[in-house]
């Protein structure tokens, strides 16, 4: 049963490839639309976020007047080339959420262990947490960076031995096991969304004549990015809560300043550096956006650190 | 993202439960920074949130640097020899002439450098400090808001909203407080103008005193730390022969025997179960028994027994002129490096010996050391050369007067043995934190200033709410104006 969760990984990769291609053709379609809508001239901000973060922005693009069917040019519409993208992204979510639920019948435990399980789960909560975005906030655009985001994990776990490892003596803890890693994936999920924010807020931000028509405006995409940090930062503080109290149970020590638990701490310090700097002048903008990709960077550290550093954490690498 | 108000003043952008040094309920002004006292000044640094997010950039990059370049063990630390030893084997072999340098800097061993301690201790001051700072505002919007704002609040408000009633004040003001009421927010009078009426609302007032107790949560596991950190004890590798008694010490009276240890595989060789049958002991009396693994540490008196490691020893006894002068399980605890002999040490004070203790490693054959025997390796104070001697099981060999008999082999338990009175501080402080955080994010402050005020067609009303990070409150706030518009009265 092992190889059909394979098989259903790979499908998922294959739709959530096939969703990248359709949002970014959504988007290069609606750049012409637009284009052919306004004559030669280069429209400014025709669309999106006018209304907080409820951004109707793909469906906005094919919305924008006159551009009917007798200037538009031919081929799909952006919407619902979009449409489809969204309908590929749930498809992989399904191909995904198959394909973790039948490791674990196999293997008898949460697929957390491996590095291949913990990274197929991770990128279960990329797309899990862009979707409920996308239904939440109608930010499809973050699709744009998330899928490809995703595409990553999986082709990085796609690279790890795919065998089932059973569960050493030290993991044999199912609720702790469970809910630290479960956790762990919707934090990395959010803040993987909080990073695809503030690149397309960079994108927007450096080259406005380029993307200020197909992508939200900067406040919408700041406010995305905040809001997605104020998900994950609870849940990445319950982490790193959680991985003590185990710690404590299995280690005698909640706090051994491993790899893995500096690597998180270092992560949830940066976040909480990035909440604070909103308060402070200046550090909204572009100087946030810099520290949310930063902060990402950590947390992509932080997860394939135990690979790397060693440490009480690198279980199932092989190694 | 700053909105301009006037005078250059500026709206910033908020988060939840923080109030902003300068924002336009202030009407932009700015705390003047001239005729301060140096105590005025120490209390500026430390509620300054630059200085407190620098020392977080700086705590941050000196553990990225503890992640990356290998850290020493605390036991190794601890020896001057060990730690010589450790250095030139691994840094300077890795850093070359950097090594000094690291090394003089305490790069390796970050984490109980004194700057790094140093730094946790100014954030937590700081932490301190703008908790102080911070409380008295926040008691205050809390319980005596403001309840009327001027012109630039309606004209800057990032939620606003202005439209006509055709009904008198009183009647608008009793609609506009019937919106409120039934999204369960709080409705004050304002103070009474001369001509129309104010109207406050606000929801979730005790939302931000989240960040007190988030703040302070941190403040808790600090202290937990400290308290782990200099109280209690942790004996990582007791070593507990089966059917020997172990004393704990450190005052807790209690002895453990290890009746029994079990370790089992899968087929694929990797590790299974590590299961080890302990029995605690006080004044003699039988107080717990467990089967203790690595997830069911065995706890009594607030003492934890941890499963941490296991192995084989050997009993060795050594007596001179007839006299018993050791006897003891030595653990095999070290593999030489090839693999095919494993090695236990003891040292006999009195007689000025040190004993390596040897045995071919389990499925090694070795000709010069067969199955069941061990190799004695005694080394002398003074002497150069040591002096090597095979026994079998059994036996005994007499090296310089000391006849030493190996008596069998005994498998061992390690366990953990901790008591951390501090643990309990740090998962307060954790629940703390979390819930602090929860409702920092998700009980943000809501408040909606309401102006009323007489017109020729009835009475226009004025909405404004100054969050600007709190998205989910933009759909309600919008609900509510609706709702104050289409009420007929």
């Amino acid at each position: 049963m092992l190889v059909y969760s394979q098989y259903a990984i790979v499908a998922a990769l294959v739709a959530t490839a096939l969703a990248s291609i359709c949002y970014i053709w959504a988007v290069v379609r609606g750049h012409q639309e637009i284009m052919a809508a306004s004559g030669v001239q280069r429209p400014t901000k025709v669309l999106v976020g006018t209304t907080g973060d409820h951004l109707d922005d793909l469906d906005s693009l094919t919305e924008t007047p006159v551009a009917s069917t007798q200037v538009a040019p031919s081929g799909p519409a952006a919407g619902s080339l979009a449409r489809y993208g969204s309908l590929l992204a749930w498809l992989a979510l399904g191909f995904l959420t198959v394909a973790l639920v039948l490791r674990t019948i196999v293997t008898g435990h949460g697929p957390f262990v491996t590095q291949h399980e913990f990274a197929t789960s991770t990128a279960w909560g990329f797309l899990a947490m862009y979707l409920f975005f996308e239904w939440r906030y109608r930010a499809r655009t973050l699709a744009l960076l998330m899928l490809p985001i995703t595409a990553g994990a999986l082709l990085y776990a796609l690279s790890w031995a795919t065998t089932a490892d059973p569960l050493v003596p030290a993991l044999q803890n199912s609720l702790l096991l469970t809910t630290h890693i479960i956790v762990a994936v919707f934090a990395y999920g959010a803040f993987a969304v909080s990073a695809a924010a503030a690149g397309l807020y960079l994108l927007v931000s450096y080259w406005p004549e380029r993307f200020g028509h197909v992508l939200p405006k900067e406040d919408v995409l700041d406010r995305l990015g905040y809001r997605a940090v104020v998900i994950g930062y609870p849940l990445l503080t319950m982490v790193i809560v959680l991985g003590a109290v185990w710690a404590e149970i299995a280690w005698g020590s909640y706090w051994s300043w491993d790899p893995k638990e500096t690597a998180s701490l270092v992560t949830w310090l940066i976040y909480g550096g990035y909440l604070h700097a909103r308060v402070a002048r200046g550090w909204v903008g572009r100087g946030a956006a810099y520290l949310l990709l930063v902060a990402f960077a950590s947390v992509i550290l932080t997860f394939v650190g135990n690979a790397f550093f060693g440490g009480l954490h690198s279980y199932g690498t092989g190694r | 993202m700053t909105t301009p108000v006037k005078d250059g003043a500026e709206v910033t952008g908020s988060v939840p439960g923080h109030v902003d040094a300068v924002d336009v309920l202030d009407g932009g002004r700015r705390p003047s920074a001239e005729g301060v006292s140096i105590l005025g000044r120490v209390w500026g640094f430390f509620i300054s949130m630059r200085i407190g997010l620098f020392i977080i950039l700086i705590l941050g990059l000196l553990t990225l640097i503890g992640t990356v370049i290998g850290q020493v063990s605390e036991e190794v630390l601890a020896d001057p020899v060990a730690y010589q030893q450790w250095f030139e084997a691994g840094p300077r072999q890795k850093f070359g002439g950097w090594a000094t340098v690291f090394d003089a800097l305490g790069l390796f061993h970050v984490f109980s450098a004194w700057y790094f301690r140093a730094l946790f201790a100014i954030l937590a001051v700081s932490i301190l400090a703008c908790s102080v700072n911070r409380a008295p505002r926040l008691w205050r919007v809390a319980i005596k808001p403001r309840t009327s704002m001027n012109d630039a609040f309606f004209a800057a408000a990032p939620l606003k909203a202005e439209f006509v009633l055709p009904v008198g004040v009183d009647a608008a003001v009793e609609r506009v407080k019937a919106g409120f009421a039934q999204e369960h927010f709080r409705v004050l009078d304002g103070s009474k103008k001369s001509k129309g009426a104010d109207v406050y609302a606000d929801k979730f007032r005790w939302g931000p005193f989240g960040t007190v107790v988030a703040h302070l949560s941190f403040l808790i596991i600090l202290a937990g730390f400290v308290v782990s950190g200099t109280s209690g004890f942790k004996d990582n590798q007791v070593i507990a022969p089966i059917g020997v008694p172990v004393a704990v010490g450190h005052d807790t009276g209690l002895t453990v025997t290890a009746m029994s240890f079990q370790d089992s595989y899968y087929d694929n060789g990797s590790p299974k179960d590590y299961v080890s049958d302990l029995v605690v002991t006080k004044g003699g009396v039988q107080v717990a028994r467990q089967e203790t693994r690595v997830n069911t540490p065995l706890i009594v008196d607030g003492v934890w027994f941890h499963q941490a490691f296991f192995g084989v020893g050997a009993d060795v006894t050594a007596t001179k002129d007839g006299q018993t002068i050791f006897t003891d399980t030595v653990p095999l605890q070290w593999t030489s490096n090839d693999g095919q002999r494993s090695i236990g040490q003891f040292a006999i004070q009195s007689a000025g010996v040190s004993v390596y203790v040897i045995q071919a490693a389990s499925g090694a054959k070795l000709a010069d050391l067969p199955a069941g025997s061990v190799a004695l390796e005694v080394h002398k104070t003074g002497v150069t050369d040591p002096q090597v001697q095979v026994v079998s099981q059994g036996k005994s060999a007499t090296i310089d007067g000391i006849t030493y008999t190996f008596d069998r082999n005994r498998q061992y338990t390690g366990l953990a043995i901790t008591r951390d009175p501090g643990s309990w501080i740090v998962w307060l402080g954790s629940i703390l934190l979390i819930l602090g955080s929860y409702l920092t994010f998700f009980l943000p402050h809501r408040r909606v200033w309401v102006r009323v005020r007489p017109t020729a067609k009835g009475s226009s009303i004025q909405v404004g709410s100054p969050i600007k990070r709190d998205p989910a409150f933009e759909p309600r706030f919008n609900d509510i104006v609706a709702r104050i518009q289409s009420t007929e009265s």
